[in-house]
């Protein structure tokens, strides 16, 4: 499956940034070492390329998938397979996994339209 | 997780329907020979059961063996028969109908449950990717 945890664990880090810096104290600006530093946090690897890249990988699979629910189905209608429960289960697993694919891809875009609105 | 792991429950489903279309195989051989009194080898037909054995890889079913019912044949006073013996009796199958009836009724549900819980499973994950939106 996607690796979403990349994002999540992203914006906790950044949640995590925003809180301690809303926690520091006003009288205590002495030095630029005590405000938290987004970037000094231990985030791997957090960007949204890697989610991009990661669907990649899901994408040949739910095609294989496809593909193979396809050629089920025309091997029953030429009559080189008789079994319809497996163009059942081919059929079913192919729909299943590319509605979850649907659902990511728009969850993706959803959130680079977010970004791209975002005011800077 | 795998990709593979969210098909268990269709892989299951499946194989339940796949045991099941075999049961209905079985007990339409055995309602088609029920007055069959040469099966081959000069007895009448055997009745066929289908025994069924769980698949411990991926949790389903599979079909196990075809034995043959070893029951006593059905004797039937038929003077006139050209297979009746010297008392006038012929040895039929021993098939009864009522009960493959009610075997097919058990066979016919069974399959249906097996539909719906892929039909209801296909929902589940539907429902699921809902939250995605």
């Amino acid at each position: 499956m996607v690796n979403m945890n990349a994002n999540v664990s992203g914006i906790q880090n950044t949640m995590k940034g925003i809180l301690e810096q809303k926690s520091v104290q006003p009288g205590n600006n002495s030095g630029n070492s005590s405000l938290p530093k987004i970037g000094s946090l231990d985030h791997k690897s957090a960007d949204f390329g890697d989610a991009v890249k990661a669907i990649n990988n899901y994408i040949s699979k739910v095609d294989d998938l496809q593909t193979s629910s396809d050629m089920s189905i025309k091997d029953l209608l030429s009559g080189k397979n008789e079994d319809i429960t497996s163009v059942v289960s081919a059929v079913a697993k192919a729909d299943l996994s590319f509605k979850l694919l649907v659902g990511v891809r728009n969850k993706l875009i959803e959130a680079y339209k977010q970004t791209m609105n975002m005011q800077v | 997780m795998e990709v593979e792991n969210n098909f268990g429950p269709v892989d299951i489903a499946i194989s339940g329907l796949r045991a099941q279309g075999k049961q209905i195989e079985i007990i339409s051989s055995n309602v088609a020979n029920a007055r069959t009194t040469n099966a081959g080898n000069g007895e009448p037909y055997r009745r066929l059961e289908a025994t069924f054995k769980s698949d411990s890889d991926t949790g389903g079913v599979k079909l196990d063996k075809i034995l043959t019912d070893t029951s006593e044949f059905l004797k039937v006073l038929d003077p006139g028969h050209p297979l009746a013996d010297e008392n006038g009796y012929v040895a039929m199958p021993n098939v009864n109908l009522p009960v493959e009836m009610m075997n097919l009724t058990i066979a016919t549900r069974v399959y249906q449950a097996n539909t719906a819980v892929l039909k209801r499973y296909q929902q589940m994950v539907e429902t699921t990717l809902e939250l995605l939106r």
